[in-house]
C-alpha cells in the first residue's frame, strides 16, 4: 500500500471528531429518555397544555369516592351530549379533590390525577383491542383514603378558624380527613373567584402541604430524639424560667420557673430553657440529622403538590440554634411534617408514606393503581422511640396536653405555641392513641389563635381522636 | 448476502410508507385530494426504484441513500398528517431532490477538477450573502429568504455546501492562499474569511446558520491545521464574540432566558418551547399513536419543530431512531472520509458529514431544550423546498466522493 | 373513528418494529463489511480471487480469499473455503506457504483440480495469475509481493 497520504496524525484527529459526534447524538438520546422518564409527567399537567382540555369533551370524566365507596364527585352526560361535572359538596374537598374548570384550570387531585380521570390510554394500551373499545370513553375512578364523616367532623371543628388540621392511621399511611381554612366554594368558583384572588387569608392555599411555620414545641420531639441518640442527656437541669444565650433571652412561657428538670419531666411541661440548652449541646449536625430522618429538608412523592419543610443546613450561630431547639427560629414544617414526625413515634420508629388516594378503578371495578403501605424512613432503634412514646404519653396524662385526655384510652401527644413574628402565636398539638397500637394520628394547627396549644388545639384533637377510633373502619 | 439485506430494508421501507400512508388516508377521510394519492404512491415507487438503481448503479457507499430515504419517509409523513397542503408540496420537493441527488452524484463523480476554483466559490457566496441582505425579505425575525421569479428559497443553505467547498480547497493547498508568498498568512486569512461568513449570518439573524458554520470549521481546522493554536484561538473568539452578543443583542439574551426558564415566559417568548415541550412528554415511548395526538398545538410543527411531533406521534423510540439514522449517516460520512485518497474530497467528506450531524444536533437539541433554540431545518425530515434540495445535494456529493480513488486492496465497498 | 384509533394504536408498535429492525440490519451489515474488510488489511501476502459471478452461484462465496500460510477448500465444513457442491469432494486441494512460495496439492480429489486448463496430480509451485480450476469454481491466485 503505497501513497498512504493520510498520515496517523490526521487520521486519528479524524476519529476523534467522530467520537465528539457520536458522543453528541448519545447526549440527546440520554437526555431525551430522561426527560420522558423524569420529567414527562409533571410537565404534562401545565394548565398551558392545550391537551389536557382536547381530550375532556370526548370522555366521561371519572368520579371521586370516599374509603367507603360514598360518592363524591362525578361527571353526566345531559340530552345535548354535554358533560357536567357534579360537586356534591361545596367546600368540604375544595383542598383535596379541587376543580376541573375551562376558565380557572385543574387543581387538587383533579389536576394530579388528571390522565387517569381521563383515562388517556397511555396505561392500557396493549390490554386487549377489546378493552380499548369498551373502555375508551370512560375515565377511571379515584378511591381516596378520606372518610367522609370524619372529613365533615373535622371542618366543623375549624369552622370560624385559620389553619389546617389532618387526620391520619400512622401505621397504613391513609389520611382519613385533611382540612385547610379558610377554604372555598368549589361550585361557585366563577362569582367569588376576583373576592377569592384577593382575600388576603389565601383561600387557595392548601395550608396542610404547602402552608411552612415555625413548629415551636411540637419540635421538641425531634431535639428529645436527638439527645437520646447521641447520647447527651441532662438529667439534672436547673429551669429557672428563662436563659440567656449569647445576648439572646429565652423565656419559658410566662417566664415560669420549672425548677429541677430532667428530660422526661422537661418534655412533659415543655421547658423551653431546657431544650434550648439542650440544643447548643447537641450541636446543629445532631439534631439536623435527626430532622433529616424526619424528613425535612426532603422531598417526597405525595398525591398532591406539597412544599418541603426545612430545618436549616447553613451554619447557625449559638442563638439560632438555640432557638432551633425548641422549633423556632428557621426552622419551618408544614402540618403535614409534623404529622409524619408524630406518626414516626407511633409507628415504632417507621414513617409511613402519607397518601390521600387509595386507589385507582375503571369504571368497572378493575384496579389500576393501588397506594400500598410503604416506609420512607426509619427515624430510630424501638427503645429509643418508646421513650419518646411514654413521653408524649406523660404529656397528656399530666402535662401541657390534659385538655387531650380521654377517658379509657391513653393518648400520646406534644403541644407547642409557635410565637409568630408578624402577628399572634401559632397553637399546635400533634398526637396519636392508643398508645400501644396506635389507630390515628392527628395534627392541628391553628394559625395566629393567639394562645397555647395545649388550651385551644388540644382539645380539638380530643374530639377527633375521640371521633375517628368510634367510626372510621 | 448482501443484496439480500438491501433487499429487505427496501421492503422494511415500503412497508412502513405504505402503512403510514394508508394510515393518514383513513384519518382524513373522506377529505383526500385524488392527486395526493397518485402523487404519493409515485413517491413510494420512486424511492424503491431508486434504492435498487442505486445498487447497480453505484459502487460506493449504499447504506446513506438507504437511511435518508427512512428519514424522507417519516418526515413527510409527519408533514402530511400535520397538513395536507404542506405535505403535497413535500412530496414534490422530495421528487426534485431525489433526482437532483443523481445528478448531483453523476456530475461530482465524472468531474475531476473541483479542487481548482476557489476563487469561484468565494465570489459565489458573497454573491448570495450580499444579495440576501441587499433584496432579501424576512419571516420569523431573520432576513434569509430572497425571491427569484415567485420562488423563494434560502441562500444560506446553499453556501453551506459552498462554503465546505471552501474549506477544502484552502486545506488541501489548492487555493491561492497556498502561494508560497501567501502560505504563511493561511490561516489567519482564512479566519477571517470564516468570520466575516459568519458575521454576516449574525447580522440577517441567523444564529444556527452561524453556528454551523463556525463547527464545520472548527473541525476541519482541526484536523487539518499545521499548528494547533489557531484551533484555540478559534474556540477563544467564538465564545467572547457568543458573551458580546449575549450582552449587546436581544435577540441572543432572549434565546437564552427562554432555554434556561421557559416556564416564567410561557406566555410570551416560551411558548413555542414549552409545547414542544408537552408535545415530547405527551407521547411517552412509543407515542400517542399517528392521528390521536396534537403537533398542531406546536407552532411551525412542519418545520423547526418537526422532531416534536414525530415524538408525540411515534414516540421517544422513534426520536432515538432518527438520531440513530442521522449517527450512521455521519458515521458513514466518515468512513468514507477515511478512505479517500485525496485530500480534497477526504475534506469535503468530512464536511458535508458534520453539516448533517451538527445541524441534526443543533435543531434536536434546542426542541427537547438540552440547548437553546435556534432556527435551523431538520435535513430530510422538515418541510422546505431549499432545505430538501441542498441536502440531497449534500447527499450526492457523500455519494460521488464514495466513488473517487480509494486506498488500495480489493475494493469491496 | 373507533376503527382509526385501535388501528393507529397498533401501527405505532408496528413502525418503531419496522424502523428498529431497518436500523439493525444496516448496522450488521455495516458491521459484517468491516469484518470482512479488516481481513483485507492484514493483506501482505498471498489471496485468491474469485472470477465467477457471484450471482450466478447457487451459494455463498466472498470475492477473495486471503491465504496465508495455509487454505483448504473441499465439501467439508472444517476446510476454509467451504464448497457445497457434488462436484468438489470433502477435501479438494490446499494451498501451503513454503519459504515465500506457494504450492498447490491435489487432495485426491475425484474430479480434479486445474491449474490454466491442465490437471495437477501432484503438488504444484503457483505463479502470480495462475488461475485455478475446481468443478464451475475458477480463482486466480494473486501475490502482491
Amino acid at each position: 500500500m503505497e501513497d498512504l497520504k493520510m498520515n496517523e496524525v490526521e487520521r486519528k484527529k479524524i476519529l476523534r471528531v467522530l467520537s465528539v459526534m457520536v458522543l453528541l447524538n448519545i447526549t440527546l438520546v440520554l437526555y431525551l429518555s430522561y426527560f420522558q422518564i423524569f420529567q414527562a409527567d409533571k410537565i404534562k399537567q401545565n394548565s398551558y397544555n392545550k391537551r389536557l382540555w382536547a381530550n375532556e369533551d370526548k370522555v366521561l370524566r371519572g368520579s371521586f369516592y370516599d374509603r367507603n365507596k360514598k360518592i363524591l364527585v362525578y361527571s353526566v352526560k345531559d340530552e345535548e351530549e354535554k358533560i357536567n361535572r357534579i360537586y356534591k359538596y361545596d367546600h368540604l374537598y375544595s383542598h383535596i379533590i379541587g376543580y376541573s374548570s375551562r376558565e380557572y384550570g385543574k387543581a387538587g387531585l383533579e389536576k394530579s390525577y388528571n390522565s387517569y380521570l381521563i383515562d388517556d390510554g397511555k396505561f392500557f394500551d396493549i390490554n386487549g383491542v377489546k378493552d380499548l373499545l369498551d373502555k375508551e370513553s370512560i375515565g377511571n375512578d379515584v378511591i381516596l383514603t378520606i372518610d367522609h364523616d370524619m372529613q365533615l367532623k373535622t371542618r366543623e371543628l375549624m369552622l370560624g378558624k385559620k389553619g389546617s388540621i389532618i387526620t391520619m392511621n400512622p401505621q397504613t399511611g391513609e389520611i382519613y380527613s385533611m382540612i385547610s381554612m379558610p377554604d372555598f366554594n368549589v361550585n361557585t368558583l366563577k362569582d367569588d373567584w376576583p373576592k377569592i384572588i384577593d382575600d388576603t387569608n389565601s383561600p387557595l392555599l392548601n395550608r396542610a402541604i404547602q402552608g411552612l411555620y415555625p413548629p415551636g414545641s411540637t419540635f421538641k420531639i425531634i431535639t428529645a430524639l436527638s439527645s437520646l441518640q447521641n447520647n447527651i442527656i441532662n438529667d439534672d437541669f436547673l429551669c429557672s424560667g428563662s436563659t440567656t444565650i449569647n445576648g439572646y433571652t429565652i423565656r419559658d412561657y410566662d417566664s415560669k420557673s420549672h425548677g429541677h428538670v430532667d428530660l422526661n419531666k422537661a418534655f412533659r411541661v415543655s421547658c423551653n430553657t431546657y431544650f434550648a440548652e439542650m440544643a447548643v449541646q447537641l450541636g446543629q449536625s445532631n439534631i439536623l440529622q435527626t430532622a433529616e430522618k424526619f424528613y425535612f429538608n426532603k422531598d417526597f412523592d405525595f398525591d398532591l403538590d406539597i412544599k418541603k419543610s426545612s430545618f436549616p443546613t447553613d451554619k447557625m450561630d449559638k442563638t439560632e440554634l438555640a432557638a432551633s431547639g425548641i422549633g423556632q427560629g428557621k426552622i419551618l414544617a408544614t402540618p403535614l411534617e409534623m404529622l409524619m414526625v408524630a406518626s414516626g413515634i407511633a409507628n415504632d420508629g417507621n414513617i409511613v408514606k402519607p397518601h390521600l388516594v387509595s386507589k385507582v378503578l375503571t369504571h368497572d371495578g378493575i384496579l389500576v393503581k393501588s397506594n400500598d403501605i410503604e416506609i420512607i424512613s426509619n427515624v430510630g432503634s424501638y427503645d429509643k422511640v418508646e421513650q419518646i412514646k411514654n413521653m408524649m404519653v406523660e404529656v397528656v396524662e399530666n402535662g401541657t396536653g390534659t385538655q387531650a385526655k380521654i377517658d379509657g384510652i391513653s393518648v400520646a401527644g406534644k403541644t407547642g405555641t409557635a410565637e409568630n413574628a408578624s402577628g399572634n402565636n401559632h397553637a399546635w398539638f400533634v398526637g396519636f392513641a392508643p398508645a400501644k397500637d396506635p389507630k390515628i394520628a392527628v395534627v392541628v394547627l391553628l394559625e395566629e389563635e393567639g394562645s397555647t396549644g395545649g388550651s385551644k388545639a388540644a382539645p380539638i384533637a380530643r374530639e377527633l381522636i375521640k371521633f375517628g377510633l368510634n367510626n372510621i373502619k | 448476502m448482501k443484496k439480500l439485506n438491501f433487499k429487505v430494508t427496501r421492503n422494511l421501507l415500503f412497508a412502513f410508507e405504505i402503512i403510514s400512508l394508508s394510515l393518514i388516508f383513513l384519518f382524513n377521510w373522506p377529505n383526500i385530494d385524488r392527486n395526493t394519492i397518485y402523487i404519493s404512491l409515485g413517491l413510494i415507487g420512486l424511492v424503491y426504484v431508486s434504492n435498487i438503481l442505486l445498487f447497480k448503479l453505484s459502487k460506493g457507499d449504499h447504506y446513506i441513500f438507504s437511511i435518508v430515504c427512512m428519514l424522507i419517509s417519516i418526515g413527510v409523513i409527519m408533514i402530511y398528517r400535520i397538513d395536507q397542503d404542506l405535505g403535497l408540496r413535500q412530496l414534490k420537493w422530495l421528487y426534485i431532490g431525489i433526482v437532483s441527488f443523481f445528478v448531483t452524484y453523476m456530475v461530482f463523480k465524472s468531474y475531476d477538477r473541483w479542487s481548482k476554483h476557489f476563487n469561484i466559490y468565494l465570489a459565489t457566496s458573497y454573491i448570495l450573502f450580499f444579495g440576501t441582505l441587499a433584496f432579501g425579505f424576512s419571516t420569523h425575525g431573520s432576513i434569509r429568504w430572497i425571491s427569484i421569479g415567485g420562488i423563494s428559497f434560502q441562500p444560506s443553505e446553499l453556501i453551506k455546501i459552498i462554503f465546505i467547498f471552501i474549506l477544502a480547497c484552502i486545506y488541501s493547498d489548492s487555493s491561492f492562499l497556498s502561494k508560497p508568498k501567501l502560505i504563511k498568512y493561511k490561516e489567519p486569512v482564512t479566519m477571517i474569511l470564516v468570520y466575516s461568513f459568519i458575521a454576516i449570518l449574525f447580522i440577517q439573524r441567523n444564529l444556527g446558520a452561524s453556528i454551523v458554520f463556525f463547527s464545520i470549521f472548527l473541525g476541519i481546522q482541526y484536523i487539518y491545521s499545521e499548528d494547533n493554536k489557531y484551533t484555540i484561538l478559534n474556540i477563544l473568539l467564538f465564545s467572547i464574540g457568543g458573551l458580546i452578543g449575549y450582552f449587546l443583542f436581544d435577540h441572543v439574551k432572549i434565546r437564552f432566558l427562554t432555554w434556561l426558564n421557559p416556564w416564567e415566559y410561557i406566555d410570551t417568548i416560551g411558548y413555542q418551547i414549552t409545547q414542544s415541550l408537552f408535545a415530547i412528554a405527551e407521547g411517552g415511548f412509543f407515542g400517542t399513536g399517528i392521528g390521536r395526538g396534537h403537533p398542531n398545538f406546536i407552532p411551525l410543527a412542519y418545520n423547526d419543530f418537526i422532531f416534536s411531533a414525530i415524538v408525540e406521534e411515534m414516540g421517544v423510540f422513534t426520536g432515538i431512531a432518527i438520531i440513530m439514522l442521522y449517527l450512521i449517516l455521519v458515521y458513514r460520512g466518515f468512513k468514507i472520509a477515511l478512505k479517500q485518497k485525496d485530500v480534497f474530497y477526504r475534506i469535503i467528506s468530512i464536511g458535508i458529514s458534520l453539516l448533517l450531524g451538527i445541524q441534526t444536533f443543533i435543531i434536536i437539541g434546542g426542541v427537547i431544550k438540552l440547548i437553546p433554540l435556534t432556527g435551523l431545518t431538520l435535513p430530510f425530515v422538515s418541510y422546505g423546498g431549499t432545505s430538501i434540495l441542498t441536502s440531497f445535494i449534500a447527499l450526492g456529493i457523500l455519494q460521488g466522493a464514495s466513488e473517487k480513488e480509494i486506498y488500495g486492496g480489493p475494493k469491496n465497498e | 373513528m373507533k376503527m382509526f384509533n385501535i388501528l393507529s394504536i397498533i401501527a405505532k408498535y408496528v413502525f418503531v418494529f419496522i424502523v428498529y429492525t431497518f436500523i439493525f440490519l444496516i448496522i450488521r451489515m455495516i458491521y459484517l463489511d468491516i469484518n470482512s474488510l479488516s481481513k483485507y488489511e492484514n493483506y501482505n501476502g498471498a489471496y485468491l480471487k474469485l472470477l465467477n459471478r457471484l450471482d450466478n452461484l447457487p451459494y455463498k462465496l466472498n470475492d477473495s480469499y486471503s491465504i496465508g500460510q495455509e487454505i483448504s477448500l473441499g465439501r467439508h465444513n472444517d476446510n476454509d473455503i467451504v464448497l457445497k457442491d457434488p462436484y468438489i469432494s470433502k477435501h479438494h486441494f490446499r494451498i501451503v506457504k513454503d519459504e515465500n512460495e506457494y504450492f498447490i496439492e491435489d487432495l485426491n480429489s475425484s474430479n480434479g483440480t486445474y491449474v490454466n486448463g491442465e490437471r495437477i496430480f501432484d503438488v504444484k509451485k503457483l505463479a502470480y495469475g495462475d488461475i485455478i480450476k475446481v468443478g464451475n469454481i475458477e480463482f486466480m491466485f494473486i501475490n502482491q509481493e
